[in-house]
C-alpha cells in the first residue's frame, strides 16, 4: 500500500472536528498520522485529545510535534498570548493529569525524516513560534529546514508556498479537495490548516494528505459538529468569545 | 552548465522499440529545442499516442523544466474535446515524459507559411472554433497563455486542437512561472500587454491572442510585428493596429470591429468572454459598430500621442511618467548599500549622484536598497517588525540623499525585498527603463557583506544600461 501521510495541525482540543478528520482520513486510505502540534488549547476537550493522541504514536500509528500551546501548559508564556487563549490555558491546566502533561513535556519540537521536515510553527528558530504566512518567512523557513518539503501549522490558514524559478517562495491558496502536483526538484512549505480553530470564515476542519510516493498534496475541508463543540467551550466556562470562534470560524 | 551526460541518460531511455511504463516507444516524430516527440502505443489505449520528453538532464537548473511540469500539471487537470488527452506521465527525477493523446491535423502556422490566402469565411470559422476551444479551458479556470498559430492543430475534417501548455496558468494549481524573471514570457506577436508585464493570471489574455491570429489570417500581417526587444513589445500598450480593411478591403466592417475590440490594449475593452467572442462571428447581426469599424487609414499622429500618454497607466512600475524621450529625462539608480560604513565612499557617491543630475536637469534619482528578507514573527519592538524594518531602510536612505538637495519629484526611494539583490536591481532598472546604475566599490567591506561585491560584479554583467562604478 502506498504511503499516505495524514497532517494535522493546532487541534485545540477540539474532539468534534477531529473525529470527524479521523474518519474522513480513514476513507481517504491515510496509513500514517503526524499531529504538528498546538493538541490542546482554546477548546475544551484537552484530555480527549491527548489521550488519543497518546495512543496512536505509543501504536507507531503516528507521530507528534509540540506547539506553543502544549508548551504554555508546563512553561509560563502568559506574557506572549492573549487573554483569551490565557484563560484556556489555565483551564487546561486544570484538567490534564500529570501522565498527560508528562506526554506533551516529551514531544519533540521539530522532526526531519528522509525529504520532510515536521515543525508546528517555523524551522526557523522553532522555538521561537514564528509564523509563516508570506513568502519570505516561507523561504526562511524552508532554508532552515533544508528538506524538500516542510509541514507546519500555527498559522492557521491553509497555504502551500512553493519554490519559484528565482528561488522565491510563493504563496498558493489550495482548493479543497485537488490533489496538487508537489514535485521533489523544489521546495515546498504546506501549511496544513487548523483542525480545531480554522480562522478563514469557514467553520470546517482543516487537514492534509501527503503522499510521497506520487509527489501529491491534497488539503481539506471537513464539516463537522461545531455547534456541539461550541456548546462545549461554553459548558467548560470558557471565554463565550472562543465559541464564537467555532461557529463562525473566524 | 554541462547537463549532456544526464540528456544522454534520458536519451537512452527514450528510444524507439523500447518500452517506458508500458508505452512502447514508435518514431521520434518531432526533435525541438525543448522537447522531443515519439509517438507510442499502449495495451488498452485505442488512442495514437504521443510521449513528450523534455530535452533536459535531471540536475539542469530549476528554470529548464518549469515548462514541462506546467505543462503536465494542467493537462492532467484538463478535460476538453479540443485538447489533447492525459495518458500518463513518468517521474520528473528519473524519466520524464508525458504521455497524451496524439491529435490528428497540422499546425495552423504551416498554412501561414505556405502563404495562404484565408477567406473571410475561412477565418470566421477558425475564429470561432479557437473562441470555442480557448472556451473551454477559461470554464475550467485554465488559461492558455501561448495561443499562436503554431500551438493550433486543425485536421482534415476542420477539427481544431489546442496544444502545448508550458506556459499556461491553472487557478487551481500553484504558478510556476509566477514571478519569473524574464517578464513577457510568450510569443512576442501574439500576447497580450498585460502578459507583457508578467501577469499571468488574466483569461482575456488569450482573447487578445486569438485577436492577433484573426488579424493575421485575414491580412497576412501582424498588427504589432514581431518585436524583439521589452520596449517593441511595450509598443501594444499604446499603438493602434493598421485597420484590417485598409489592407483587405473585402473584410466586412463587423469583422474588423470584432478584431480590433479582441486587440484593445486594455482588457477591460476586449470581449469579456471567448463565448461572447464566438457568438459576434457567428452572429455578425448582432455586433454594434463602433469608430472600430469605421477605421480606414492608421491613427494620427495626434491620437497616437494621446495613447501613448494615457497608456502611462499601464507602467506597473514606480515610476511611470513616460516623458518626451529616455535620454532627456533619464532614470538614474543609486544601489546603496545601506551597511556600508565607508564615509568617503559614501561621499563620493553622493557627488557622483548630484553631478549626474547637475548635466540631466531632467533627470530623476531612486534611491534603492535591498533587504535580504524581513523576519515576520512581530516582534515586540516595532524596529523588528518587517514594516519596521523597511522603514528603518527607507530613513537611512532619505538620509543619504539629504546632501544632495533634491526637489522631492526628482527623487523617490526603494526598499526591495530580494533575495538576489543583483538581480531585483537589474530588473528594476529594467522595468523602470533606467540609464544608469550608480554603485559604490568599496575595498573596505565590512566581514559580512562579500555578497555586495559579488552583487556588484553580476550587475555590471547582467545590467541593460550603463553601470557606473564609484570607487575611493
Amino acid at each position: 500500500m502506498t504511503e499516505r501521510i495524514g497532517l494535522f495541525a493546532d487541534l485545540h482540543s477540539n474532539l468534534e472536528a477531529y473525529e470527524a478528520c479521523m474518519t474522513k482520513a480513514q476513507e481517504l486510505g491515510v496509513t500514517r498520522m503526524v499531529f504538528l502540534g498546538d493538541l490542546v488549547g482554546y477548546n475544551a476537550d484537552p484530555c480527549a485529545l491527548v489521550d488519543r493522541i497518546g495512543d496512536l504514536v505509543a501504536a507507531k500509528k503516528a507521530i507528534a510535534i509540540v506547539g506553543n500551546h502544549d508548551e504554555a501548559v508546563f512553561k509560563d508564556y502568559r506574557d506572549q498570548m492573549n487573554p483569551h487563549a490565557n484563560a484556556a490555558i489555565a483551564w487546561t491546566k486544570t484538567q490534564l493529569s500529570s501522565a498527560q502533561v508528562q506526554f506533551l513535556k516529551d514531544l519533540p519540537l521539530i522532526i526531519h525524516e528522509e525529504d520532510r521536515c515536521f515543525v508546528h510553527a517555523s524551522a526557523y528558530n522553532p522555538s521561537e513560534w514564528n509564523y509563516v504566512t508570506d513568502s519570505m518567512s516561507a523561504w526562511q523557513c524552508a532554508q532552515s529546514s533544508g528538506t524538500t518539503y516542510t509541514f507546519v501549522g500555527h498559522a492557521h490558514e491553509q497555504a502551500l508556498f512553493y519554490q519559484s524559478a528565482v528561488g522565491k517562495l510563493i504563496r498558493f491558496a489550495p482548493h479543497p479537495g485537488d490533489e496538487i502536483p508537489v514535485m521533489k526538484h523544489r521546495q515546498w512549505v504546506g501549511v496544513v490548516g487548523s483542525l480545531g480553530q480554522p480562522r478563514d470564515g469557514n467553520p470546517e476542519a482543516c487537514f492534509a494528505i501527503f503522499e510521497p510516493a506520487t509527489e501529491a498534496l491534497t488539503f481539506h475541508r471537513v464539516p463537522y459538529d461545531h455547534f456541539t463543540a461550541a456548546e462545549k467551550v461554553r459548558s467548560a466556562g470558557l471565554p463565550e468569545e472562543l465559541a464564537n470562534r467555532l461557529i463562525t470560524g473566524k | 552548465m554541462d547537463a549532456r551526460p544526464n540528456i544522454e541518460a534520458v536519451d537512452d531511455i527514450f528510444q524507439e522499440g523500447k518500452v517506458v511504463d508500458g508505452f512502447v516507444l514508435g518514431k521520434e516524430v518531432h526533435r525541438g529545442g525543448m522537447a522531443s516527440l515519439f509517438s507510442a502505443t499502449k495495451e488498452g489505449i485505442d488512442l495514437p499516442i504521443l510521449l513528450k520528453i523534455p530535452r533536459v538532464g535531471r540536475d539542469q537548473p530549476v528554470e529548464s523544466l518549469i515548462g514541462f511540469e506546467t505543462e503536465l500539471t494542467i493537462l492532467r487537470a484538463l478535460k476538453s474535446p479540443y485538447v489533447p488527452q492525459y495518458l500518463g506521465s513518468g517521474n520528473m527525477a528519473t524519466r520524464p515524459y508525458i504521455a497524451m493523446e496524439r491529435v490528428g491535423g497540422h499546425p495552423l502556422e504551416d498554412q501561414i507559411k505556405e502563404g495562404k490566402q484565408f477567406s473571410i469565411e475561412e477565418v470566421i470559422q477558425i475564429g470561432a472554433d479557437l473562441a470555442q476551444a480557448v472556451q473551454s479551458l477559461h470554464s475550467q479556470d485554465a488559461i492558455h497563455l501561448d495561443i499562436k498559430p503554431d500551438n493550433i492543430l486543425i485536421d482534415e475534417r476542420g477539427k481544431l486542437s489546442l496544444i502545448d501548455f508550458g506556459l499556461s496558468h491553472h487557478e487551481r494549481f500553484p504558478d510556476l512561472l509566477a514571478e519569473e524573471m524574464r517578464k513577457g514570457i510568450g510569443s512576442a506577436p501574439y500576447i497580450a500587454p498585460e502578459q507583457v508585464f508578467g501577469i499571468r493570471s488574466d483569461y482575456r489574455s488569450d482573447i487578445f491572442s486569438i485577436g492577433v491570429i484573426l488579424y493575421e489570417l485575414l491580412t497576412g500581417q501582424l498588427p504589432f510585428g514581431n518585436p524583439q526587444t521589452m520596449s517593441g513589445l511595450r509598443k501594444r500598450m499604446w499603438a493602434e493596429a493598421f485597420p484590417p480593411r485598409a489592407i483587405r478591403k473585402e473584410i466586412p466592417r463587423w469583422l474588423q470591429e470584432v478584431v480590433l475590440r479582441c486587440l484593445e490594449a486594455r482588457a477591460d475593452d476586449r470581449y469579456q468572454s471567448a463565448t461572447q467572442l464566438r457568438q459576434a462571428l457567428r452572429e455578425p447581426e448582432t455586433i454594434t459598430l463602433t469608430e472600430r469599424s469605421e477605421r480606414v487609414a492608421p491613427v494620427s499622429l495626434w491620437e497616437s500621442m494621446k495613447r501613448w500618454f494615457s497608456a502611462a497607466g499601464y507602467e506597473p512600475s514606480p515610476s511611470p511618467r513616460p516623458s518626451k524621450g529616455n535620454q532627456n529625462a533619464p532614470l538614474i539608480i543609486a544601489a546603496i548599500d545601506t551597511r556600508q560604513s565607508d564615509q568617503e565612499l559614501r561621499e563620493r557617491m553622493q557627488m557622483t549622484a548630484k553631478n549626474v543630475l547637475l548635466v540631466y536637469p531632467e533627470g530623476r534619482l531612486v534611491c534603492l536598497s535591498t533587504i535580504a528578507s524581513t523576519p515576520t514573527f512581530e516582534g515586540n519592538q516595532e524596529s523588528q517588525t518587517a514594516s519596521g524594518i523597511v522603514r528603518n531602510h527607507l530613513v537611512q536612505l532619505m538620509e543619504w540623499a539629504k546632501p544632495l538637495k533634491l526637489p522631492p519629484e526628482r527623487i523617490s526611494y526603494h526598499v526591495l525585498e530580494a533575495l538576489d539583490p543583483a538581480t531585483r536591481i537589474v530588473e528594476f532598472a529594467k522595468d523602470n527603463e533606467a540609464s544608469l546604475i550608480i554603485i559604490g566599490g568599496s575595498h573596505k567591506l565590512p566581514n559580512k557583506v562579500a555578497p555586495w561585491r559579488t552583487s556588484m560584479t553580476k550587475i555590471v554583467e547582467e545590467a541593460t544600461c550603463s553601470v557606473h562604478i564609484v570607487r575611493v
